[in-house]
């Protein structure tokens, strides 16, 4: 199995937040991104500093949805890793 | 008499070709400012990829057309002296400010090939230090330029800069399996000798004068032909 990489690590927890109709509670999260948990607290950190997602509280009920920037990302996605690949950076 | 107008013919040609050649003042500027737009283009238009991703190598990437751009601006900015004042070098005419604008020229310069060759060997190579390494070894050129106003020492710089990224590329090229990429390579060496014969044109002025119209074009061609990939792949 072919190790992934950063970006398609982001894309894969993005993408496993707005198929559950944009919210999913963080213990499936953890589950289907297939991080260590050290890991994916690594990668949930970043996507919060970075806007790409965000934390709703609902009566003591913690969910994660997706920002506009993540949606942005998951559409620019491709042609990120397109571009990438062309100029072999 | 044919072998009068044989050599008639002759000088013509030679005048003809030598006005060709000996590019005006219009032609720098426009050549200065399609390279000059061609890389803020570039740089501009990658922007979004790389807010989005994060990614070093789009990062390296865009910097090196960011230093493209601001040498390419001293470059066109000391011809544009050289022709209003009819001189041959800068330092000669104005002392002071012409080894600055020298200076920051060769280090614009030198960080653009080096932020370059970086954006495709930043995974090989990761490590803080390497940047700041880039910044003293540019430095250490423009510097070098500035205290030796030798032609040999030019050339010699030069040379050791080109075996460089020769080396380097070409061990990238041998592990490179995308066959697609060995048509990057070629442009990026061909950008990268390319620079250096405008570099050269700078430092020694005259000595490429046969060639310059042939090297613009060339420039010209492989900043257009990355531009046009850019657009291509953003979008």
């Amino acid at each position: 199995m072919v190790k992934r990489g950063r970006l398609e690590i982001i894309k894969d927890i993005l993408y496993i937040v707005q198929s559950n109709q944009n919210s999913i509670k963080i213990t499936p999260l953890i589950r289907k991104s297939n991080l260590s948990s050290s890991n994916f607290k690594e990668y949930y950190l970043e996507l919060l500093n970075k806007d790409f997602i965000k934390e709703t509280v609902h009566s003591n009920n913690k969910s994660i949805s997706l920002t506009d920037k993540g949606l942005k990302f998951l559409e620019k996605y491709r042609t990120i890793i397109n571009f990438v690949d062309e100029f072999e950076l | 008499m044919v072998s009068m107008t044989g050599r008639a013919v002759g000088q013509g040609l030679e005048q003809g070709l030598g006005k060709l050649m000996n590019l005006g003042i219009e032609t720098e500027i426009i050549y200065s400012f399609v390279i000059i737009i061609c890389s803020l283009m570039i740089y501009f238009r990658t922007k979004d990829l790389y807010k989005l991703s994060s990614h070093k190598g789009i990062k390296y990437f865009r910097q090196s057309f960011l230093f493209f751009a601001l040498a390419y601006f001293f470059r066109s900015f000391i011809k544009l002296i050289l022709f209003y004042f009819d001189a041959g070098e800068i330092r000669t005419l104005l002392p002071i400010f012409g080894n600055i604008t020298l200076f920051v020229f060769m280090y614009f310069s030198s960080m653009a090939i080096f932020y370059l060759i970086y954006s495709v060997m930043w995974k090989k190579w990761e490590s803080n230090s390497i940047v700041y390494l880039f910044h003293l070894v540019a430095f250490a050129i423009a510097i070098t330029i500035i205290l030796f106003r030798n032609p040999f020492i030019y050339f010699l710089i030069n040379l050791l800069l080109l075996v460089f990224i020769v080396f380097v590329f070409y061990k990238s090229y041998k592990q490179s399996k995308k066959k697609k990429s060995h048509n990057l390579y070629f442009i990026y060496l061909l950008l990268f000798i390319f620079w250096i014969f405008n570099v050269i044109d700078i430092l020694i002025p005259n000595y490429l004068r046969t060639f310059q119209l042939f090297i613009y074009l060339i420039s010209l061609g492989i900043f257009l032909s990355i531009l046009d990939k850019v657009i291509r792949k953003t979008g």
